[in-house]
């Protein structure tokens, strides 16, 4: 099993999880998160003084899918969340030991 | 038994069931209740021959006058005002919790209540005395009489208000001060502290320094007549609902506080690179404003303190507009060039300042006058605010521009706008004699009453800063005034109210000042601890 974790804009959330629909994944984990990279944030202006807002509002998606089916799952997220910009995102794999559903005991790909 | 008992069956049964104890409770309990249903008939039947029984009686005639009429509509103007005053409470609630951050959300709240609460009783017991009542052999400075209300009139002077109407008017009035002096102390005053200075504006400060602009025999009030204080003046201190008496007396304490108290831990100044600390909600900010906008049309046109100046009326609600909308407009565009962006805090101080400026000169002037002097408002309230930060003072609200610098402005003001047609509201109408006309330099009149607005200004602003500066001193220096860093850095609400304003939310700020990254406030006031601050918080 592969854990799917995408940092991307808030604004393409709605796109991302119709994609995701489309090829047969329901089941997601959704934070609201802040985080920067590349895209260095804005200025803020208050009563005449300046701000740096480094820290960006993302969303971070979370998502575990069977092994054969991890490609289909990034290729969906990225034609959903792909602007062009700085800022798009980032999308990260890891392998998953174990993962069990916790009404039925069921294991690994049948938890999912 | 199967049989149906008979009836003397059933009175030996009886017999037999009485000599135990359970059958005769129950047999009281039934009879009790019997003898219950048997009174509420009767009482029901008392009730509806008392409605519909007795003799008819002619009603005894009664002419009404026209005294009989001015007294209670003047009364009722004066409650519904008081009313609409009273909700103003509502706006500085709002208004202050939304420019403060969320940690002290809570703190804000609570002070806010509790110093209605104190200020009503206080006022009570002693304030309205001290404001409005005569004080024999006192030279104007403050009253002798009334305390706990006692023995006093059923109508106040002449105003032929009901008595406890205008008291409950005034208390509002009083309110909205007291409310005004936390606005730039939001953050860091502790408790006590808070009740204590609370207990000095609202029982002290205010109602001595306004009874001598509003009291029958104040001092600058009956300024500039033989007998009293500088009679060479020509004419007294005029201040109509209170821009210095509320607005300026309030902003002054204010200031005092702030200097003492020192800004917020990790408050950065921009001359060093730092800012403001962001607001935590921007829509109750200025909801809260509009609430305040809202509650100044009790404000303003309620002081004429008669409905039957009804012109007056009319007048000082549409002058109040005018100032408040001139001034919103002319603070956002005076701070449009600072960062090139249509700044929401500067509008919504700048109309609040339009309004405070008018509270004053607002039955003298003329619509026109009354744009002009707000538009002179708004960048007061832009250039104040940019002043306090300069002066490294942390004023979160901006409450000191907008109610201690524009209401001086608004005094000054009458002596250049009152426009030459109007005298007083008194209770019958407008005051029509000549002599009483209110003009100003720019309509003709001259210095004079110019002249005495900066008189009763100057002392009034600077009695009440010099007293409120040392009652913050005399606090701090009891260590009661500033919260414990400790307390501040774990949190003003759970330190003093165990409890955070949002629990539900993990709140942090979007962003810092873009030159306060490794830059420490200046140090505060002494406090318990003399720990050095950390960098940030």
């Amino acid at each position: 099993m592969i854990k799917i974790e995408a940092i991307i804009r808030p604004n393409v959330l709605d796109a991302v999880k119709i994609q995701l629909d489309e090829i047969g994944v329901h089941g997601m984990t959704v934070h609201e998160v802040r985080g920067a990279g590349k895209q260095k944030g804005y200025t803020q202006h208050y009563r005449g003084a300046e701000y740096a807002v480094n820290l960006l509002p993302k969303i971070k998606l979370e998502v575990v899918v069977p092994n054969d089916q991890a490609e289909d799952v990034v290729d969906a997220i990225v034609s959903a969340a792909k602007t062009g910009e700085i800022g798009d995102g980032k999308i990260f794999l890891s392998k998953i030991d174990e993962a069990i559903r916790i009404r039925t005991d069921e294991r690994d790909n049948a938890a999912l | 038994m199967l049989q149906q008992p008979t009836r003397i069956n059933k009175f030996a049964r009886l017999i037999e069931r009485l000599k135990q104890p359970e059958w005769r409770q129950y047999g009281a309990t039934i009879v009790a209740g019997k003898v219950t249903g048997v009174m509420l008939v009767f009482c029901v039947m008392a009730l509806v021959a008392s409605l519909v029984g007795g003799a008819a009686y002619a009603q005894t005639p009664y002419n009404v006058k026209a005294s009989d009429i001015v007294n209670p509509i003047n009364t009722l103007w004066v409650l519904v005002a008081a009313f609409l005053v009273f909700g103003m409470q509502v706006g500085f609630t709002m208004l202050e919790a939304g420019f403060c951050r969320s940690r002290e959300t809570v703190n804000v709240l609570m002070e806010c209540v509790v110093d209605t609460c104190l200020c009503g009783l206080l006022f009570y017991a002693w304030g309205f005395s001290f404001m409005f009542s005569s004080g024999a052999g006192m030279h104007g400075l403050i009253g002798t009489q009334w305390f706990f209300l006692q023995h006093a009139p059923s109508t106040y002077e002449a105003t032929g208000v009901s008595f406890l109407a205008y008291w409950l008017f005034q208390f509002a009035f009083a309110d909205t001060c007291s409310t005004v002096t936390s606005g730039a102390m939001i953050g860091r005053t502790a408790w006590v502290g808070d009740l204590l200075y609370s207990v000095g504006v609202s029982g002290f400060i205010y109602p001595i320094i306004g009874h001598w602009a509003w009291g029958p025999d104040g001092l600058l009030a009956t300024m500039g007549t033989a007998g009293n204080f500088l009679p060479w003046m020509g004419t007294g201190f005029h201040d109509f609902a209170g821009s210095t008496v509320v607005h300026t007396i309030g902003g002054s304490v204010a200031l005092a506080g702030a200097i003492v108290l020192g800004p917020r831990l990790g408050r950065t100044f921009k001359r060093d690179g730092g800012g403001p600390m962001l607001p935590h909600d921007l829509t109750m900010a200025t909801a809260g404003g509009l609430i305040l906008w809202f509650g100044w049309y009790g404000f303003n046109p309620g002081s004429t303190l008669s409905a039957m100046d009804f012109n007056g009326c009319g007048r000082v609600a549409a002058n109040t507009t005018l100032a408040a909308c001139a001034g919103g407009l002319s603070a956002m565009f005076y701070g449009y060039p600072q960062t090139k962006k249509w700044d929401l805090g500067f509008t919504v101080n700048g109309f609040l300042a339009g309004l405070v400026a008018i509270t004053c000169p607002c039955y003298w002037v003329s619509p026109g006058g009354a744009i002009i002097l707000g538009l002179v408002a708004g960048v007061i309230a832009v250039a104040g605010v940019n002043f306090l930060e300069w002066l490294r003072i942390d004023d979160p609200i901006g409450a000191v521009p907008v109610h201690m610098m524009a209401g001086i402005w608004g005094t000054l003001s009458l002596g250049l706008f009152a426009c030459g047609h109007y005298a007083a509201a008194t209770p019958t109408g407008p005051d029509t004699m000549p002599g009483d006309v209110l003009t100003g330099l720019f309509y003709g009149g001259g210095i004079t009453v110019l002249r005495a607005q900066v008189v009763g200004s100057l002392i009034s602003t600077g009695a009440t800063f010099i007293v409120a500066f040392a009652m913050f001193k005399g606090l701090n220096y009891f260590r009661v005034l500033r919260l414990s860093k400790a307390g501040e850095i774990e949190g003003m609400d759970l330190h003093e109210h165990g409890v955070p304003a949002y629990p539900e939310y993990a709140l942090i700020p979007s962003a810092v000042p873009a030159g306060a990254l490794g830059h420490v406030a200046p140090a505060p006031s002494p406090t318990r601890e003399d720990t050095t601050v950390g960098s940030g918080h």
